[in-house]
């Protein structure tokens, strides 16, 4: 298979990854509306935890399903923190989150030591394409889906959207808004920790690669500011398309520097016309 | 401010007491506090979180060190360290202090990161092993080649920007910019012009930085992009949050006590016997905990907080 091709499915492949921890920003965004900076430490403590798994003899697919468990039970403990004090302010949730991540490089470092690991995922490839984008592309595509049918057709996913639409509101009906909330962050987490899961064979991670991670998310996420699945999704596969393109056909230390400047570009176009909005 | 009268001689006679090892402590903390007085102001007053400090930090540091490797006067090259990050400041913030919140946040940060690739990767700064062979300082032929010296600059420093944000924030724009941190709306319906205010207070928390990295460079005498991480930026905001945003005595009180905690944990970690990972996750955990427990119980900062109480 040609080049081009196997550029485009690499690109989607690490796409996906971006679009999973947009997605878990984007779930803990709608219904709390805090910002969390430590998604991306889901990521991480995930996908460290995997090698931990694996190396005690842990079957593959039973490692990474316990990582993604472990992740969000640590986003709901997140969630506690960073919104459990009653009072607590969206911009203050948001220190408190970014804490919480520093918190985990402590924890991390003491657990895993500070060096990259990396654990096997499906080995061979098809047409000189790797088999394991292509797991990552199908994994995502069906817990995206998923997803997006638990916030569609299930109360408890009606019950979220309602808090998310009008936290008063849902409240009067008897929603627990608080409970909805911790609900969100642990669902976050799971998301951040598969993205995690998925990329770690792919790419190594150590204890500061959540930064790089947080940042690729929130600039997938930014698309649809923050509260918007699909467009979350098609920023993320943007995104690592037009990584990959770059890293191919010019060079890979500008890579790095294109969600960065695509998440700048929407940021201050988007303050643009909000500024021509409220002048109107 | 009376207080301040007090603590300068105080703190002037502190580096004669400190062994060479704790005078490079001293040296460092006064370089963060610098940094914090300004980033504490944006906060407070601009009411924004900014999470890219380290990188006007390091703009000044990198041109100080160009300027003083390409022969300039080293004093010239220190001044030019402040003018060059607020400059940059002015530049970046005009599209991007529109932005608000998380959004603010993230911006700065991909700033920072652009920052750190571009300079990782430009063969005029080094690339990846920065500058080397820095010149000291010299002062009308004087050359500071000794920690105490530098000491007394990074002290001059603080007392330098102290005494700009102190008149700044009882200045008519001060008085602004309060204005502006309790409702912008309001502010701006009585004539302040939010805008200019606000990209001021930017340049000059981004030149304050400015001057500390140039100190920076002529004290260590070598730069890396590895020298100004993200988590630098971090820490400055666990600074001025422990200490009280707006406040330019929080400031200092925030830099100095987590320098000093992290300090004492950091000689307690590399006792013979402890794991070599053990300072690296003590401070982690140090700025982590102080900042969460601050911002949930102390949320004004621990100097506001004394200074309302009764």
């Amino acid at each position: 298979m040609g080049e081009l091709a196997q550029y485009l499915v690499t690109g989607v492949g690490i796409g996906c990854a971006y679009a999973l921890t947009g997605s878990g920003l984007v779930v803990i965004y709608r219904v709390t509306r805090v910002v969390n900076f430590a998604q991306g430490s889901f990521s991480v403590f995930a996908a460290l935890t995997v090698t931990t798994l694996l190396a005690a003899g842990l079957p593959h697919g039973f490692a990474e399903t316990l990582a993604v468990l472990l992740a969000g039970v640590i986003g709901l403990i997140v969630g506690l923190v960073a919104t459990g004090k009653p009072g607590t302010t969206a911009q203050s949730a948001l220190i408190v989150t970014l804490g919480l991540g520093v918190f985990a490089y402590a924890v991390e470092i003491l657990l895993w030591g500070d060096q990259p690991r990396s654990f096997d995922g499906i080995p061979g490839s098809v047409g000189g394409i790797q088999k394991h984008y292509l797991l990552i592309i199908g994994v995502t595509a069906v817990v995206l889906g998923a997803t997006a049918l638990l916030f569609a057709r299930t109360d408890l996913g009606r019950a979220l959207t309602a808090t998310a639409a009008d936290p008063y509101a849902a409240r009067i009906v008897g929603i627990d808004v608080t409970r909805m909330g911790l609900l969100a962050f642990a669902l976050g987490g799971a998301l951040g920790g598969l993205a995690g899961v998925l990329i770690t064979p792919v790419q190594q991670v150590s204890f500061d690669s959540d930064v790089a991670l947080v940042v690729s998310g929130f600039s997938a996420a930014i698309l649809g500011n923050l509260t918007r699945p699909g467009l979350t999704l098609a920023g993320g596969l943007l995104l690592g398309v037009v990584q990959t393109l770059v890293g191919g056909y010019l060079s890979t230390s500008y890579q790095s520097e294109v969600a960065l400047i695509f998440m700048l570009a929407v940021l201050v176009a988007r303050a643009g016309r909000r500024d021509v909005l409220e002048a109107a | 401010m009376k207080w301040a009268y007090l603590g300068v001689p105080v703190v002037a006679a502190v580096p004669l007491l400190l062994t060479p090892g704790q005078l490079t402590t001293f040296v460092l903390l006064g370089l963060s506090a610098m940094t914090v007085v300004g980033l504490s102001l944006l906060m407070g007053y601009a009411g924004q979180v900014s999470l890219g400090q380290a990188s006007f930090t390091a703009i000044g540091a990198y041109t100080s060190g160009l300027l003083a490797l390409h022969h300039t006067p080293p004093l010239l090259a220190l001044a030019a360290a402040p003018i060059a990050a607020g400059l940059a400041a002015v530049v970046v913030g005009v599209p991007i202090l529109r932005l608000r919140g998380h959004q603010l946040a993230f911006a700065t940060l991909a700033l920072q990161l652009i920052l750190l690739s571009v300079l990782g990767d430009a063969d005029w700064a080094g690339g990846a092993v920065g500058l080397q062979g820095l010149p000291y300082l010299s002062i009308g032929g004087f050359e500071l080649d000794d920690d105490m010296d530098y000491a007394y600059v990074v002290l001059v420093g603080v007392l330098l920007v102290s005494l700009i944000a102190y008149h700044l924030v009882h200045s008519r724009v001060g008085r602004g910019l309060r204005a502006l941190a309790t409702g912008e709306a309001a502010a701006e319906a009585s004539g302040v012009p939010v805008g200019a205010y606000r990209l001021l207070v930017f340049a000059v928390s981004a030149a304050f930085a400015g001057l500390a990295g140039g100190i920076y460079s002529f004290f260590l005498g070598y730069l890396a992009p590895g020298s100004f991480p993200v988590l630098l930026s971090i820490e400055y905001v666990v600074m001025a949050v422990v200490g009280g945003l707006g406040s330019v005595g929080g400031a200092l009180l925030g830099a100095a006590l987590v320098t000093v905690v992290v300090q004492l944990l950091t000689t307690l970690a590399t006792q013979p016997g402890m794991p070599s990972y053990a300072p690296s996750v003590l401070s982690y955990a140090v700025y982590a905990l102080l900042l969460i427990a601050v911002v949930l119980f102390v949320p004004r900062g621990i100097v506001p907080s004394l200074r309302k109480s009764p």
